[in-house]
């Protein structure tokens, strides 16, 4: 049990803005592994559409000469979040691997996390989730189905990583760098994204995220987040 | 004057303070609270589970001593242990055992091709996410641990043997120095 609380975990995610075609892929993936609820237009309109990982387009440069960048914006994961500091009733906490997580039974729906995020990346269930009963039958059973009056947000698919633990345990291994992806990364066609232990010197992210083309989002506020972007390169 | 009668007497001068009128509308209103009391507390106790053979647990655990997997399938392996079906119990039952009634009842159950559907008794609320393939099949802990006295029982429980509350969970994964994140279990 000590031999387990020394060993450090700290997941993050590396995501190359070189790579990304904006094809939407991740946001689709992470819908329907996380139970996602979709809103009707009208409320889509009022900023009520929910997406835990939302590919932003950015338009840089001056016309004539501009360039569009794409960039998939899940929970940053903050390792200083702002969320968790205002949240009243501790529904909102990050874990000991570094996860900001949101308890969902605990959550009381005042929305001081989400406008306490710079990222804009919790999201309010303004009612509760409506399915058709033929998607009724796709839900993930892995995840539960937020009700009306809740904040949701991305997990970092923390119910894979339980899982690739459970799997590994009852083979008798150590987890694998392979055995814990979002679905985001495993469904981005072009492994524009790229998952695993910051910590981990063997981990691909570990090397990705010191890279001189390394950048996080709004830097400057310290929220210190767990998500790199690498710039594209000119 | 027993403080009873105390009571009652103060309970009466209130009344009189009121007209007739109000005092209708105050015991109405009591009278409501009541009720309503009583319906929240029925419906947060977990109603009586019934179960369509009366299965004797003892008889099958103790003096055939069949394993729990027997029956609960999926114990070692599945988030859910499973329930036996018509099919499970016929691999003995096909004849009549014994001369019990029940006996002879799941017997024609099975011949008759009728489906036989077990209640779940232990319930967990939606938002807790609990695996018996962690526990049972990696931890190794035994089926009392969370079930009681479950596997001695010779009429099938109404009522869950133990409470499984997030305390009883949050005791065990104390002692044992486990994880205590919420995120563990509440997703």
């Amino acid at each position: 049990m000590r031999e387990r609380a020394r060993i450090v975990t700290r997941w993050g995610m590396v995501i190359d803005l070189d790579r990304c075609t904006g094809c939407v892929a991740c946001e689709v993936a992470c819908k329907s592994e996380n139970n996602i609820a979709t809103v009707p237009p009208d409320q889509a309109a009022m900023g009520r559409a929910k997406s835990w990982m939302k590919v932003v387009a950015e338009v840089e440069g001056e016309f004539p000469d501009t360039s569009l960048h794409f960039y998939p914006r899940p929970c940053m994961q903050c390792d200083n979040p702002p969320c968790v500091k205002v949240c009243p009733v501790a529904a909102t906490y990050i874990n000991d691997e570094g996860t900001v997580a949101q308890i969902y039974a605990r959550c009381i729906g005042c929305r001081y996390c989400a406008n306490a995020c710079p990222y804009t990346v919790k999201y309010f269930n303004w009612y509760g989730p409506e399915w058709a009963d033929s998607e009724r039958q796709h839900l993930n059973p892995d995840v539960s189905v937020r009700p009306k009056g809740v904040i949701e947000k991305c997990t970092f698919c923390h119910h894979r990583l339980q899982q690739a633990r459970e799997d590994a345990r009852a083979e008798g291994r150590v987890l694998r760098e392979e055995d814990y992806q979002p679905a985001c990364q495993e469904a981005c066609p072009t492994a524009a994204i790229v998952f695993g232990d910051l910590e981990n010197s063997t981990h691909r992210v570990r090397q990705l995220k010191d890279d001189p083309r390394s950048m996080r989002l709004m830097e400057d506020l310290g929220t210190a987040p767990k998500v790199y972007y690498l710039r594209p390169r000119e | 004057m027993s403080s009873r009668l105390a009571l009652s007497r103060g309970f009466s001068t209130v009344l009189t303070w009121l007209s007739p009128r109000r005092r209708l509308v105050w015991l109405l209103g009591v009278a409501v609270l009541v009720v309503a009391t009583a319906t929240v507390l029925r419906a947060a106790r977990q109603a009586p589970v019934s179960q369509p053979i009366a299965f004797n647990h003892l008889i099958h655990t103790r003096d055939l001593e069949l394993g729990c997997e027997f029956c609960h399938k999926y114990v070692r392996s599945g988030a859910h242990s499973g329930l036996p079906d018509a099919e499970n119990c016929s691999l003995c039952h096909r004849v009549q055992l014994g001369t019990s009634e029940e006996a002879a009842k799941l017997t024609k159950m099975i011949n008759d091709g009728e489906p036989l559907q077990f209640n779940k008794l232990f319930r967990l609320a939606d938002h807790v996410f609990y695996t018996h393939r962690r526990h049972v099949g990696i931890a190794k802990l035994e089926c009392q641990n969370c079930h009681g006295a479950i596997a001695d029982t010779e009429q099938p429980p109404t009522r869950p043997l133990v409470q499984i509350t997030m305390n009883l969970c949050l005791d065990c994964h104390r002692k044992r120095e486990l994880t205590v994140d919420c995120n563990a279990c509440h997703r």
